[in-house]
């Protein structure tokens, strides 16, 4: 009989898809052709969009022009500190002998679909396998952490978002550093922190941001405010709520982030190739952050070496640097591996950064 | 009415079932979601009480397939789910083709409530539960929409022979 054939073999399926990865390439296939669907569903958006900044008004325009240059401006001046806090970090990091993930590349991905089943938060994206994307990436938006990849597709993705109910992300209070697991809820708007002790310090509007120790999230981004704390004496544990800083169910455009997987070695390496040839160059105002990573293997040794290397006032020579260099170099060791290639220019940075910093947000302009 | 005879214009058939698919995945504002119809099962059922002999459960295997290829679900769960839908609505087919529309609408509705049960089952299998009442929901809205689509459809059969 038909039914008993076909009821059979879709159990099997179900059976096969759940435990092994037999069926992954059948359903990659299917989706090149089906995932077409969302991509046409969400077309009269699109068309709307194109259609409405088309005749956009010339005033709206210019105001919207206006605004974001404003915009800009403001993100930028706060880039510079952000800068030379970066570089900061990584020095102070350093002489912790602690490995730092400073800075990640990220990849801008648009959503083209929700999924349609209203229980799951899940959305698609328009990046897939063929464009890099991985299993288990996380996924940001501007504001803030949204969630992560749980199912890859050549040209798009599946992304759980934090609030999904089989969703939870190791955190931390911004404040004291206080770590919890924030739960989704299946309620857009809301994440629980579960099993935070009755004394925590805890209180309404602490900033949650990931803890990275789930190995899954970057950490240090923000990921939810605090909204209420109830303690209730009959319940073991407090009863704290969060609404998500991400907007989950607005935003269009996301940020895969890709985290830097070299070890420390290779990224020293390739810093001090970087440097090599930028030395080749004619040196230019481009600054190693060379004087804390002569430190870095022997910390005792530090103040002995640093100032040999640098005989210019290291400390003020060096935070001013990073605007041009941070991004380039989350890289640690480099200098103990090479210190040919570094000292020379440790000597530099003396004579150029403190101009260099302020020089490229007034250039821009 | 030979079960040998080519379908005409069986393109139709399936040019519905896409625009189903389509719909199936067509974005809703918030509150709507939860009211989702079962378009694929409604078209489903029209087509299986209307031309048995073209479509049946295979295409509704099929279907099935991709919808689970579109939801991210188990491969196999929502083709079950269809499979089952469009065995009831053959077996009891004669009667079905008997009864007016009310009543045909109330048997949808019984059809698709079972066949929700078993999504719920299913799901709760696989470790995404559900909330119970909420997922009855779809099968009333497909229910009272189903006069409409089999209006429609009927027409669209007539207007260009489809048989």
């Amino acid at each position: 009989m038909r039914l008993l054939v076909l009821v059979v073999l879709s159990v099997a399926l179900m059976v096969v898809d759940a435990r092994f990865t037999l069926l992954k390439p059948v359903r990659s296939q299917m989706s090149l052709v089906l995932m077409q669907s969302y991509w046409i569903t969400d077309l009269p958006q699109r068309l709307w969009q194109g259609v409405a900044s088309q005749f956009g008004s010339r005033t709206e325009l210019v105001a919207e022009n206006e605004k974001l240059k404003t915009e800009n401006l403001l993100l930028q001046g706060r880039m510079q500190k952000l800068a030379a806090l970066t570089e900061q970090n990584v020095r102070l990091r350093e002489l912790l002998n602690s490995s730092a993930l400073v800075n990640e590349k990220v990849e801008v991905a648009e959503l083209i679909g929700m999924d349609p089943n209203p229980f799951t938060h899940r959305i698609i994206i328009n990046k897939g396998e063929r464009d890099g994307v991985v299993l288990g990436q996380p996924v940001l938006d501007a504001r803030g952490l949204m969630g992560q990849v749980v199912e890859l597709m050549p040209y798009t993705s599946r992304v759980l978002l934090l609030t999904d109910t089989t969703h939870s992300i190791p955190v931390q209070v911004n404040r004291n550093g206080l770590r919890a697991i924030a739960s989704g809820t299946g309620n857009p708007e809301r994440l629980e922190l579960r099993h935070v002790a009755d004394t925590a310090d805890i209180k309404e509007g602490d900033l949650l941001v990931s803890s990275g120790l789930g190995q899954r999230f970057p950490a240090g981004y923000p990921v939810a405010t605090v909204k209420e704390v109830i303690h209730d004496s009959g319940q073991p544990f407090a009863i704290v709520r969060a609404v998500p800083t991400a907007a989950l169910n607005r935003s269009r455009y996301l940020l895969l982030v890709f985290s830097d997987t070299r070890t420390p070695e290779e990224r020293a390496n390739d810093a001090a190739q970087a440097q090599e040839s930028l030395d080749a160059q004619g040196g230019g105002p481009v600054i190693p952050a060379t004087v804390p990573k002569l430190v870095n293997p022997v910390a005792p040794a530090a103040p002995a070496v640093a100032p040999a290397a640098a005989p210019t006032p290291a400390p003020a020579a060096t935070p001013a640097k990073p605007a041009v260099t941070a991004p380039a170099r989350p890289a640690s060791h480099p200098a103990a591996a090479k210190p040919p290639a570094t000292q020379p220019a440790a000597a530099k940075p003396a004579a150029k950064p403190p101009v260099s910093a302020p020089t490229t947000p007034a250039g821009r302009e | 009415m030979g079960g040998v005879k080519a379908s005409r214009n069986g393109w139709i058939v399936w040019l519905t079932f896409a625009i189903g698919l389509l719909l199936s995945v067509s974005p809703l504002p918030q509150f709507m979601e939860v009211l989702r119809p079962l378009w694929l099962a409604l078209l489903l059922a029209f087509w299986a009480l209307n031309l048995p002999q073209t479509v049946g459960m295979v295409t509704a295997f099929c279907l099935g397939l991709a919808e689970d290829v579109l939801y991210g679900t188990l491969l196999g769960q929502n083709a079950l789910i269809l499979t089952l839908i469009t065995y009831l609505v053959l077996a009891l087919q004669q009667r079905l083709r008997m009864f007016p529309m009310w009543q045909q609408s109330l048997v949808i509705l019984v059809i698709f409530g079972l066949a929700q049960l078993v999504q719920l089952w299913l799901s709760a299998l696989t470790g995404n539960r559900q909330p119970t009442l909420a997922l009855v929901l779809p099968a009333l809205v497909s229910a009272l929409l189903w006069p409409w689509v089999s209006f429609g459809l009927r027409g669209l059969r007539r207007r260009y022979k489809i048989n």
